[in-house]
């Protein structure tokens, strides 16, 4: 399990990079780090299902400016290390699958607090850099850039750690406390997740011309799953 | 005054530095450590031999600096081309403050609804639905979807910002980002209603006939429009998960 939780650490600390401070690749989307996470602990394909759902729910709040969205990276590395674990000991049943997905806002919340802590560093850092600077040393600004880099990486790993380690243990340890028949009725709660993603999506693409499309495209593809459904 | 010349090397420099524009993000300055940090390279070689003027010139680079990260590539360009010719004599070195300022904020709107309002969730939902299919075709066409046009732009802005700041203008105009988000827009939309007519057919209907199908869609829909509303009101997505989680807690204690 160690040499898991390292590589965990390592590609989450590179996900969470792209995150904020380099390159914004979308490597640190819930899709990919998901994903990532369930190849990592033994089940892509269960981490995978999460990062569908995650990779939509969060895309409502826009890093405009100043504003910080939820972690939506953090969220993934939970669901997918949490998926992976639970398929491979109770299973990932609907109703562990909607208890992943709802926990996993109290990780992204948290994220978000130790994002804007960064940034508060950072700072520090940048005033710093800009006395430097007024010394007369322009290798400041690279030292500058490092360190607050450094930080951002630091940061994206340790809480790779915290949010894998914390999904690993509720699927080890707090799902199993719940009868088959308890989970059950909590994946009641299911269908509104991923509306609540296409929601999000549809709320940002909002024009004139979308609403119909929107909820015409939505009637048509409904229909043929239904009809696919009674015909299969 | 000759004007100095722009190593290649340097350009190539910037260019990759570019990419770490927000290394640094802070509450203060914001991009501003980033930006001097990618210009670094160019004003070396304008000023190599003027230290006093280098440190003026990174200074004013230390300035507050915010906007969408790929649409500073266009600014960092047409700096590099200001800076140029400041240190040829040939313009006020304020020129080039008054020019980002007057900038990053209608780009940083600009980049903000393109690629977070309208390519960053068309992606995402078009790699969304491919991972039904396998999980790999999904992440495989997030990131082409999204990166192959945001590596575009920030290639083409930079080469058109260093063709100074009427070239980044010109550029500007011919890229109708505008129109270009409309269309994102409008792709998103489809997508997402694909998406949400998937999981409505899956999840909804567990059995039944017709009707119980209408009735499925019909309160799928209203789901979507009720968050959305939500949504208008500032509620977050983040607050509806959490009411979710006390409502599913709840079940759970009964």
């Amino acid at each position: 399990m160690i040499w898991r939780f390292l590589l965990a650490i390592l590609l989450g600390g590179l996900c969470y990079l792209d995150r904020t401070a380099a390159c914004q690749l979308m490597l640190h989307r819930p899709l990919v780090v998901a994903t990532l996470m369930g190849a990592v602990f033994g089940n892509m394909a269960a981490g995978a299902q999460v990062g569908v759902v995650l990779e939509l729910i969060f895309l409502a709040r826009l890093p405009v400016g100043a504003s910080i969205p939820p972690d939506d990276t953090g969220a993934a590395v939970f669901g997918g290390s949490a998926a992976a674990i639970a398929s491979s000991s109770i299973g990932l049943d609907p109703g562990s699958f909607t208890a992943l997905l709802l926990l996993s806002v109290v990780v992204a919340e948290a994220g978000k607090t130790a994002d804007r802590f960064v940034r508060k560093v950072n700072v520090r850092i940048a005033r710093l850099t800009a006395e430097s600077v007024d010394r007369g040393d322009m290798q400041a600004v690279e030292h500058g850039l490092l360190a607050g880099l450094t930080l951002f990486a630091v940061t994206g790993m340790v809480l790779a750690l915290v949010f894998s380690g914390a999904g690993v243990a509720v699927s080890m340890e707090l799902l199993p406390r719940f009868g088959p028949a308890s989970r059950g009725n909590f994946a009641i709660l299911l269908p509104a997740l991923p509306l609540l993603g296409a929601a999000s999506v549809y709320s940002c693409s909002r024009t004139e011309r979308t609403a119909a499309v929107f909820f015409l495209t939505m009637a048509a593809v409904f229909g043929g799953t239904v009809l696919f459904r009674w015909s299969a | 005054m000759t004007m100095p010349a722009l190593a290649t090397r340097s350009r190539s420099a910037v260019w990759r530095r570019q990419f770490l524009l927000q290394g640094c993000w802070n509450y203060e300055g914001m991009q501003n450590v980033g930006f001097a940090y990618s210009i670094l390279p160019a004003l070396r070689d304008f000023y190599a031999n003027r230290p006093e003027e280098a440190l003026k010139a990174v200074k004013r680079h230390l300035e507050f600096f915010n906007t969408q990260p790929a649409m500073g590539a266009l600014i960092l360009g047409a700096s590099v081309r200001l800076e140029e010719r400041v240190a040829a004599g040939e313009t006020d070195p304020r020129a080039i403050g008054t020019f980002k300022v007057g900038l990053m904020g209608s780009l940083g709107a600009i980049g903000d609804s393109f690629f977070w309002g309208a390519l960053r969730p068309m992606a995402s939902v078009a790699g969304a639905l491919l991972a039904l299919f396998h999980p790999l075709l999904g992440i495989a066409a997030l990131l082409l979807i999204y990166n192959g046009v945001h590596l575009t732009v920030r290639r083409r802005g930079f080469a058109a910002g260093m063709e100074g700041p009427e070239g980044a203008v010109g550029w500007l105009k011919r890229a109708a980002l505008n129109v270009r988000t409309d269309d994102r827009k409008l792709l998103a939309a489809i997508l997402a209603g694909a998406y949400a007519g998937v999981f409505a057919g899956r999840f909804l209907v567990q059995g039944g006939g017709a009707p119980h199908a209408l009735a499925s869609l019909l309160l799928a829909a209203a789901a979507v429009h009720l968050f959305v509303v939500l949504f208008r009101k500032a509620v977050s997505p983040s607050e509806v998960l959490l009411f979710l989680l006390i409502v599913g807690v709840l079940i759970l204690w009964r």
